[in-house]
């Protein structure tokens, strides 16, 4: 513990969360390789994401986090020429399975994009559209499943006078919310950030932020983001990747205050990147 | 500082107000060019309607509003009885018929185009979508006579009447003696004139969906039905409208390969595989040989499809208002 406190200032006091203990694995990298046609843009990666932790991925642009976290719900499969080779499981289940039910893949492992995107619908319709694809309930049933949704989303005490106003008359932030409330409300295990806050404002940044602190009571989460000071603020796990190959994953105070590669020092201290 | 005033002493004293000048006079005669561009859109459209008003007084005095609900067309009965019912319903039947063939149909392609096609498919059925639209109406005309046509009445025809046979409403839709020439025909050759136009503008208005959006909707579990019905028809809604409009435009106006196939009977019968007429079609094939009170009722009939035309497109704009205050815009 005080070996501890003694590296966190040498690292210019960067905010720690405390070190939980070890979870059980939620998803299993073993030995995953991905490839754009002919780019191997993936190498030999390992790695496992703990339940109801949260992991953050950094590295430098073109490091194939943002890849990796598209193979967590097969994002890729909609693109000819990508393939990804390896094993990767979500608890029982193989993800890399072709005949995998892509539909309840992604119901189960949803995902947050760098861009706010919310669909071309009312906010109480962008919230209960995803609801639907998978549950018949009454509109009052739906009613209370929309509110908890945006509760979860932090955003209901925003939006509850103009739930039929379209998701698009909303600020940036509280668009990138109504999508996280909307990735909640099909009740997922597993919530892939890509870069949730790179579009946001500083205020919305810290919303969404505790946000995925709230989340990880329930949720399992990966997170991407090229801001080391939120890897560090909402992390448990960090997992430095560069070039396609993961250098190094260990617990976040760890990594941001005595990481063992070289390249991840260098990276963290802002020598690269 | 030294520099500065260095260069300004070797280019000299010159008077700004004066370089500007010259372009002064150029953005006054950029703006008179455009101004009278813009403006001869509404002199001409403003002529035409004149025009067709003067042309169609004689009519309109001689039959006034009955003209509307008339369906005898006797121009060489005496006197002469001019009625517009007929062209009218043909008009809007055929084009009905052939959007509701057309807008499914095209879309379709479009879909498949964008969302479901495997890269190496994509080029050929491209280029022959374009390739119907390049093909002269004429043409298409002629093929509606000389196959369509005849497939339509030995084989279609019979195969319906045999199904709908006894059927209310829809027995009557499909009955009648077969003819090669009928509205059917005419709107099914509408419907494939029309097609490319649909297609075309659907397959743009989807690429400029972001691929994050959809990637979003795959995100919460959509199958690519879901995706296209939920997100990509509603992102591009105004752009496919847009692209049916100019499709009905089209459509309602069409006259040559109508004229050739839809038999020019002006008498409304309750069968599709009757002869009709449009409104274009009856100009077209009477224009040449009237004059007098006909031509006159002709002129009347062009002033009907103009206002018609102008009914249609109000009412799409009406319904893509409607459409977009349900979204919540």
């Amino acid at each position: 513990m005080s070996d501890l406190s003694v590296s966190m200032s040498a690292s210019g006091g960067l905010p720690q969360a405390p070190v939980l203990p070890e979870a059980p694995a939620k998803v299993t990298v073993r030995n995953l390789n991905f490839y754009y046609g002919e780019h191997h843009a993936l190498k030999n990666i390992n790695l496992t994401l703990g339940a109801n932790r949260v992991t953050a991925f950094i590295g430098p642009s073109g490091c194939g986090k943002s890849t990796l976290l598209r193979i967590f719900n097969r994002m890729y499969d909609l693109y000819p020429g990508q393939r990804a080779t390896g094993q990767l499981m979500l608890d029982q289940t193989n993800i890399l399975d072709p005949k995998l039910d892509l539909n309840l893949l992604r119901a189960r492992v949803g995902m947050v994009f760098q861009k706010p995107t919310p669909f071309p619908m009312t906010i109480y319709e962008n919230i209960a559209f995803g609801i639907r694809l998978y549950e018949k309930i009454s509109k009052s049933e739906m009613d209370d499943r929309v509110e908890k949704a945006l509760r979860g989303g932090a955003l209901w005490n925003e939006v509850k006078d103009k739930l039929n106003a379209s998701g698009l008359s909303l600020s940036g932030g509280q668009q990138q919310r109504l999508c996280i409330a909307r990735t909640v409300a099909v009740r997922p295990e597993v919530i892939l950030f890509d870069e949730p806050c790179s579009a946001l404002d500083p205020i919305s940044t810290a919303k969404v932020e505790e946000l995925i602190q709230e989340l990880s009571e329930n949720y399992t989460i990966a997170i991407v983001t090229h801001n080391m000071q939120q890897a560090a603020r909402v992390s448990d796990k960090t997992a430095f990747m560069y070039l396609g190959e993961l250098i190094e994953f260990d617990d976040t105070s760890k990594i941001f205050t005595s990481p063992t590669d070289r390249r991840t020092q260098d990276y963290i201290t802002g020598r690269f990147g | 500082m030294a520099v500065q005033s260095d260069i300004i002493d070797d280019v000299g004293p010159y008077d700004r107000a004066k370089a500007l000048g010259a372009f002064k006079l150029g953005d006054v005669t950029f703006y008179w060019i455009t101004r009278l561009s813009a403006i001869s859109v509404l002199l001409i459209l403003g002529g035409i309607i004149i025009s067709l008003i003067v042309g169609a007084y004689p009519a309109i005095r001689e039959f006034g509003f009955s003209f509307l609900w008339t369906q005898r067309w006797a121009p060489s009965a005496d006197p002469p009885v001019l009625g517009a019912l007929g062209p009218m319903y043909g008009t809007l039947v055929t084009s009905f018929i052939a959007m509701l063939i057309a807008i499914p149909v095209g879309l379709g392609i479009a879909i498949f185009l964008t969302e479901l096609c495997p890269q190496w498919l994509r080029r050929p059925i491209g280029m022959a979508i374009e390739l119907l639209a390049g093909i002269p109406s004429i043409i298409y005309g002629m093929w509606g006579f000389f196959v369509l046509g005849p497939f339509l009445a030995n084989s279609f025809q019979p195969f319906m009447i045999k199904i709908f046979d006894g059927v209310p409403v829809l027995g009557a839709i499909f009955a009648g003696p077969p003819s090669y020439l009928s509205t059917f025909n005419a709107a099914l050759i509408l419907a494939i004139m029309v097609l490319p136009f649909i297609t075309s503008i659907s397959v743009d208005v989807f690429k400029t969906v972001p691929p994050v959006l959809k990637e979003a909707a795959y995100g919460v579990g959509c199958t690519t039905w879901e995706v296209v019905r939920s997100v990509v028809i509603p992102y591009t809604r105004v752009g496919i409208i847009g692209g049916i409009m100019l499709a009905l435009g089209r459509a309602l106006g069409e006259t040559m390969a109508v004229t050739f196939i839809i038999g020019n009977s002006f008498r409304i019968s309750s069968s599709i595989f009757a002869p009709g007429t449009t409104i274009s079609a009856a100009i077209a094939s009477e224009f040449a040989e009237s004059d007098g009170l006909h031509q006159s009722g002709l002129i009347l009939l062009g002033l009907l499809l103009f206002v018609l035309t102008f009914f249609v497109l109000a009412a799409a704009r009406l319904m893509l208002m409607r459409l977009d205050k349900k979204a919540g815009k």
